[in-house]
């Protein structure tokens, strides 16, 4: 980004971006730095009639992804206890509202163990990720390709994970959850599929009993949280097909974790 | 028959020459075998053209004043042009050497030279065991700093000030256990369980260093250092498979 290219020479050109951060107060912090570095003398162009129309869209579509970040050492410790085991979850499983501007919006994960956040799906899919390359290791198969292939086969399996929670809101008459709620339900999987890769890693059979567990736990899990998210999101209340629904979810998982617990090198199982 | 030009010929010998509005949009600057021919215009400055490897603005392009003119003894040397300090370097590197102990201070202005000295280590230690991966690791590093960056701006909220040059150079550097682990690992027997043993020391010392220089660089990381540690851990685990395996 040279400014001084085809200017008067010796006349220092100001940085010409002053036009707000395009994403919104959403990505201020993160991309704040990258945006203004980096797209500082192009971002004023590039941007600059549609920032007001990506800006309404972008915080449509994706509620402010900070809120997902507030988390710390003991949320992520209870939190993986209620993922792993959602049967010893003693409390209730409805997430705290407070009242905040006139609007009910959700406590933040920090203060409520029901609440959704995106740093331990994150966590947990590169963990799959290492681990996965870790199995390929031990059997010999290991490459950077192959590494490659199996990053992208979890991101398949969380994008189908996410499609089909999306498919059952939406199904029920409206699908008003936020985006971002959906994408870290579906995360969640990966730490029960962690569970089950480091139990193939240490010993080949413990995989056969370990699979169907995490299977089930996650199941569990998914239909508690989805009876919650339901119950808050659509109004009428049809309940055969809520629970028919509801253990589709729960089926849907067993040929979901087969398919990415079984590490290897091609495409289909 | 001569033509006429309506730009008068340039002479080098005179002083003062009246064609300097002209030649001010070529970019090439005279050829430094006329020291002392004292051309106004052409002061080609060197220093503000150097392409600084230090977290300062790097979209600065070459600033042409006026007066002065190009003497060949007058220019900088070539590193320190270049932003290349390699006392800084080497004291960066002996303060990841120790890890109980990392002296964060020699790191406050980033770098990314060091970074590129380690990766092209790494990647030679990789090539004397056979493994022709320069693209990969090079892209590996791209996008775990990329990685390690949203994730602790995002962990650290509005307080967080980690920018992409101080990711990228903190997780450069804090390679350097890697680095010596595939260096080691060129005598071990491979995948065994004993590489494995090792290889969880130099990772843990990596993370150990990478979570010490970025909790202490920036401001909003203190009480999630476990978190970050985690995330340092996988980057550094990943890079110790490229090794082992």
């Amino acid at each position: 980004m040279y400014n001084n290219v085809g200017s008067q020479p010796g006349v220092v050109q100001p940085p010409t971006n002053t036009q707000p951060n395009p994403f919104g107060s959403a990505f201020q912090v993160a991309g704040s730095g990258l945006i203004r570095g980096g797209l500082g003398a192009y971002g004023g162009k590039i941007l600059g009639s549609s920032s007001e129309y990506v800006q309404s869209n972008i915080s449509r579509y994706f509620s402010d992804p900070q809120y997902y970040f507030q988390v710390n050492d003991h949320y992520v410790k209870n939190k993986l206890k209620v993922v792993l085991f959602p049967f010893l979850h003693r409390g209730h499983w409805t997430r705290i509202t407070e009242p905040v501007g006139g609007r009910l919006s959700y406590k933040p994960p920090i203060y409520d163990i029901n609440a959704p956040d995106l740093y331990i799906p994150l966590m947990a899919f590169g963990t799959y990720v290492v681990l996965a390359g870790l199995s390929l290791g031990l059997h010999g198969k290991f490459s950077p390709e192959a590494l490659n292939l199996l990053f992208i086969k979890g991101l398949l399996g969380w994008f189908m994970q996410a499609a089909l929670l999306k498919v059952t809101l939406l199904s029920l008459g409206s699908g008003e959850a936020p985006l971002l709620d959906i994408i870290a339900y579906a995360g969640y999987t990966f730490t029960g599929i962690c569970l089950a890769v480091i139990g193939r890693i240490i010993s080949g059979y413990s995989y056969y009993f370990l699979m169907p567990w995490t299977c089930l736990c996650m199941g569990v899990f998914l239909v508690k949280t989805m009876k919650r998210v339901l119950f808050a999101e659509v109004r009428s209340y049809d309940s055969s097909k809520h629970h028919y629904l509801l253990l589709f979810i729960a089926l849907v998982q067993f040929p979901l974790f087969i398919w990415l617990g079984n590490i290897t090198i091609n495409w289909l199982l | 028959m001569e033509k006429e030009f309506k730009v008068p010929p340039v002479s080098f010998a005179s002083v003062g020459n009246p064609a300097g509005q002209n030649l001010q949009n070529r970019r090439v600057p005279i050829p430094p075998f006329q020291p002392n021919s004292g051309i106004p215009f052409m002061s080609f400055d060197i220093g503000s053209a150097a392409v600084s490897t230090s977290s300062g603005p790097i979209y600065s392009g070459p600033g042409i004043g006026g007066g002065g003119s190009v003497n060949f003894d007058d220019e900088e040397p070539l590193l320190d042009e270049l932003g290349i300090h390699p006392d800084q370097i080497w004291s960066k590197i002996r303060s990841v050497l120790n890890p109980f102990r990392v002296n964060h201070t020699v790191h406050k202005d980033s770098d990314l030279s060091g970074p590129i000295l380690l990766y092209m280590a790494f990647c030679l230690f990789q090539l004397l065991a056979g493994k022709i991966q320069f693209g990969v690791i090079l892209g590996w590093i791209v996008v775990s700093s990329i990685f390690l960056y949203v994730v602790f701006n995002m962990l650290a909220g509005r307080t967080g000030n980690l920018d992409l040059h101080t990711c990228t150079s903190v997780v450069g550097y804090s390679m350097l256990p890697v680095v010596i682990f595939s260096a080691i690992s060129l005598f071990l027997p491979q995948g065994g369980f004993f590489g494995l043993a090792i290889a969880a020391v130099f990772v843990l010392w990596a993370t150990r260093a990478s979570t010490g220089l970025v909790v202490s660089l920036t401001d909003g990381g203190d009480e999630h250092r476990g978190l970050i540690a985690y995330a340092c851990f996988l980057i550094y685990t990943l890079f110790s498979l490229l090794v082992i395996f």
